[in-house]
């Protein structure tokens, strides 16, 4: 396992800076999983029809950019104050893995078709398929606690 | 009643005592009630940046406020259904947590801005339309609303941070024998180091 000593990490050693991280990255995947999900919404034809979906993506993109940057700065960080727990924490590994699929499939297919104003079929199939990978990343992230 | 032997009363029916000691249901639900934070939150931020003029220009505020309501609805429907099976299954518990008191006061200041700004602004948003700037009255609300719904996430991660008053709480999580599921604090953090 890793030489690193969790017990000297700052996380661990100040009573505030822990749950003041998990609010971050709370507020934060709040922030890029709900917006990326009015996306998701519109090619489902649930919500925001007045607008392309292409037009959303548009706006909504830097939002979510600049929120999931926030999440993948402090997942990590939450992560280091016990690696070890985390490596062997059947939820923590399911998460990292619906989160790789989630983040590739939202910079590449589900880009494209928003992009492309697709047809219900199309966009409700690739905004289903988003909304439920994005869920099971926040699944996995609460089972952590669990497993 | 009193508040306290109501929430006694409220954890002990059949129904919260074995949603708490599940260890699977009360998971589910608190991952649900994150989904609908997900979900909820970025439309309350999208809606609130547009009411301050940050974003999303292109659209009007009538046509962000109408076409988002709906979703509103839903996303604030799931998270009060999942907190009150979560705040039942526990009720006792919390009456003694502080940050769970700060939440629902925090909750009853969302109605409360909800009542003050629903004629001037959510209700209003044809004639918020056709005006030049965006009225202060809407970029007031907009802000009021950023600061509850933050504040709101801030007091719920802290529930889980304040230790039961073991010596007067009737009932934990999964204390029901033969439920293995460890409770529901964090192992990140050793229980020594939590506040």
């Amino acid at each position: 396992m890793l030489v690193y000593d969790p017990s000297t990490n700052p996380l661990n050693n100040n009573e505030w800076s822990f749950p003041l991280l998990e609010i971050i990255h709370i507020a934060s995947f709040a922030v890029s999983v709900g917006t990326i999900a009015v996306v998701d919404l519109r090619l489902l034809g649930l919500g925001m029809r007045r607008q392309s979906s292409a037009q959303l993506l548009k706006d909504t993109a830097p939002w979510t950019l600049i929120a999931l940057a926030i999440v993948l700065m402090s997942g990590p960080m939450i992560f280091s104050s016990d690696p070890n727990m985390y490596l062997n924490n059947p939820g923590f590994i399911f998460k990292m893995e619906a989160l790789l699929v989630a983040i590739v499939y939202n910079y590449t297919i589900h880009r494209k078709v928003a992009q492309s104003n697709p047809s219900p079929v199309v966009g409700a199939l690739v905004g289903g398929v988003s909304l439920a990978l994005w869920v099971s990343v926040v699944f996995g992230g609460l089972f952590i606690a669990f497993t | 009643m009193s508040v306290l032997s109501f929430a006694q009363w409220v954890q002990s029916t059949a129904f919260f005592t074995a949603l708490r000691g599940s260890a699977y249901v009360y998971p589910i639900v608190l991952s649900t009630h994150m989904i609908a934070i997900a979900l909820f939150g970025g439309m309350i931020l999208l809606l609130d940046v547009r009411l301050l003029g940050w974003t999303m220009r292109s659209y009007t505020l009538s046509e962000m406020v109408n076409q988002l309501r709906p979703l509103k609805r839903i996303g604030f429907l799931l998270l009060i259904t999942c907190g009150l099976l979560m705040a039942g299954c526990k009720a006792e518990e919390y009456y003694y947590n502080a940050f769970f008191r700060t939440k629902m006061t925090l909750l009853a200041l969302v109605g409360v801005h909800a009542l003050i700004f629903r004629r001037g602004v959510y209700r209003n948003t044809a004639a918020l339309d056709g005006a030049p700037r965006i009225p202060a009255q809407a970029k007031l609300a907009a802000s009021l609303s950023l600061i509850l719904w933050t504040s709101l996430v801030i007091a719920g991660r802290g529930i889980g941070y304040i230790e039961p008053p073991l010596d007067k709480i009737h009932a934990r999580l999964f204390a029901v024998p033969g439920a293995a599921a460890p409770a529901i604090a964090s192992k990140a953090v050793p229980p020594d180091r939590r506040f």
